[in-house]
């Protein structure tokens, strides 16, 4: 069992699990919060967490597999690849894929809520979305701009064919890009969010 | 050189007076809320009785003569408008008078100072929490302007704990108030709102004042201050590990709560990170953290005309640079 790595709401381990090598995402008490607030907030999110990878993977959309999930802890397949954060420049037919994939898992119904290029993995298999941990279930079409905003921001300038390709491929593209352009005019997202 | 600060963005009229970082006196005169809340123009008019007053009794406890003051600083905002005009009035007039350096200040930022430099940090992580204000602050890598890292969606801590004791006839009606009634009760689920680093409290206020109907004003007090003070550790837990903070400090007006500081000393004792506050009256809105700043923007020649002084109820801390050092 080794740390891989410490997160503000979960460490996760990789674990030999019934044989297999898999990573553990464990939700661990916060002694800071009563007891009931907080056995209910860990068991909430770990729930819904997986319930949003499950969707996803059903959905078609590329996730590491969900393996058990138990009261606090998830378990999942580890993928052998690298974060796009982690890249020097981002390959030609990425933005396309992240676009494409994006708006799959948008049309099975979900957000993201955390889709910047640390959440994004290149895998033998092509590119996965991972950490589903502030994912949510809903058809939110502001939800969704700000998935977009989110990976807009964290990749730079440039890259229309994200936009393109996430217009194309999402039944309601049009009205998450026209809500997007609203949500960048708000400005505030322009100063608040670090890199 | 003794600097002389004024404080009056709402409820408190603060007048401090510090020499060379170290604070000579704080004092204050704070409006009574009563049940009505804060009324501008009353409370405006209390901090133009009670001005002068305050000042003298502050220039007594540091034992320093009016005309040894050498510069001055106020609170420029953010805060209720005609309040701020009090301060500011109080501040140029004395400017006049002294012929000395004035700067006017931003209320937040003073609060992080305060924290900062009596809890001997550098570069700290910060959670502002007060009646208008919930900010989740760090300076930004070139130390010129505060980043608003996380914030409130819609009011602030300070005047959601207020809020509800004044609808629960707790007297006096603010957060202490509150603190006391939660003692030994019971957690009942409320609504919990923390998207990545923000948070909202509008929601969590009015489901509690409608669970007092049947339960009670113990377990509501309990569980609501318990709900939101769970909600800022959590934003601030996830605000230290991406910016990678090694010190954290907390500061305004609620920052006063022991319980609300034992919580964030345990979030900070996880991550082995350095955790501190001012003292009480210094998290209160006052005036030696006025003076403070003062000091040290006036020391590195940032004053201004007399006539150029201004105030501004609505003044981001993002907007202002930082000049402190």
């Amino acid at each position: 069992m080794r740390l891989l790595s410490q997160g503000a709401e979960a460490e996760i381990y990789t674990i030999r699990f019934i044989g297999n090598k898999v990573a553990a995402k464990v939700r661990g008490r916060k002694k800071y919060r009563v007891e009931e607030l907080d056995t209910e907030l860990r068991e909430g999110r770990t729930r819904r967490e997986a319930r949003c990878m499950e969707r996803a993977h059903r959905a078609g959309v590329p996730v590491p597999r969900l393996v058990a999930c138990s009261r606090f802890t998830l378990y999942f397949e580890i993928l052998e690849g690298v974060v796009l954060k982690d890249l020097e420049s981002i390959p030609e037919g990425v933005p396309r894929e992240i676009g494409r994939v994006l708006a799959k898992l948008h049309d099975a119904g979900m957000i993201h809520g955390d889709f910047t290029t640390a959440n994004l993995m290149l895998a033998e298999n092509g590119l996965n979305i991972i950490d589903f941990g502030l994912s949510e279930i809903t058809k939110s079409v502001e939800g969704r701009a700000i998935d977009l905003l989110l990976i807009k921001r964290s990749l730079g300038k440039g890259y229309p064919s994200l936009e393109q390709s996430y217009v194309k491929s999402c039944s309601e593209g049009d009205v998450v890009v026209s809500k997007l352009k609203e949500i960048e005019k708000r400005g505030r997202y322009q100063i608040r969010t670090i890199t | 050189m003794p600097i002389i600060g004024i404080e009056s963005s709402a409820h408190t009229f603060g007048v401090g007076i510090v020499e060379n970082g170290r604070i000579l006196s704080n004092e204050k005169s704070v409006y009574p809320i009563g049940n009505s809340g804060m009324i501008p123009i009353k409370v405006a008019e209390f901090h133009k009785k009670s001005a002068d007053e305050v000042i003298l009794r502050s220039l007594e406890r540091a034992d320093v003569r009016l005309k040894d003051i050498s510069g001055i600083g106020y609170t420029m905002g953010p805060g209720i408008g005609p309040c701020l005009k009090v301060g500011m009035s109080k501040a140029k007039a004395m400017a006049n008078e002294l012929n000395v350096d004035i700067v006017p200040l931003n209320h937040g930022m003073a609060h992080v100072e305060i924290a900062k430099r009596l809890s001997n940090m550098r570069d700290p992580l910060a959670l502002y929490v007060s009646g208008g204000n919930s900010q989740i602050l760090k300076l930004d890598s070139e130390r010129r302007h505060y980043l608003v890292l996380g914030e409130t969606f819609d009011i602030g801590v300070g005047n959601m704990l207020d809020s509800f004791a004044r609808k629960m006839g707790l007297d006096p009606a603010w957060g202490s108030s509150v603190a006391k009634t939660a003692t030994g009760g019971r957690y009942i689920k409320l609504p919990y709102t923390v998207k990545g680093m923000d948070f909202a409290f509008a929601g969590l206020m009015t489901k509690a004042v409608e669970l007092s109907e049947r339960n009670s004003k113990k377990d509501v007090s309990f569980s609501l201050q318990e709900t939101a003070f769970a909600m800022l550790c959590e934003a601030t837990e996830r605000a230290l590990l991406l910016t990678k903070s090694r010190e954290f400090c907390v500061c305004g007006g609620v920052a006063q709560s022991e319980r609300l500081r034992v919580m964030l000393g345990s979030v900070a004792k996880e991550h082995k990170i350095k955790f501190g506050a001012a003292p009480n009256e210094f998290n209160a809105d006052n005036g030696a953290m006025i003076a403070l700043l003062a000091e040290r923007v006036l020391k590195r020649g940032y004053g201004v005309k007399v006539e150029d002084c201004d105030y501004m109820q609505r003044y981001r801390i993002n907007d202002v640079e930082y000049l402190a050092d």
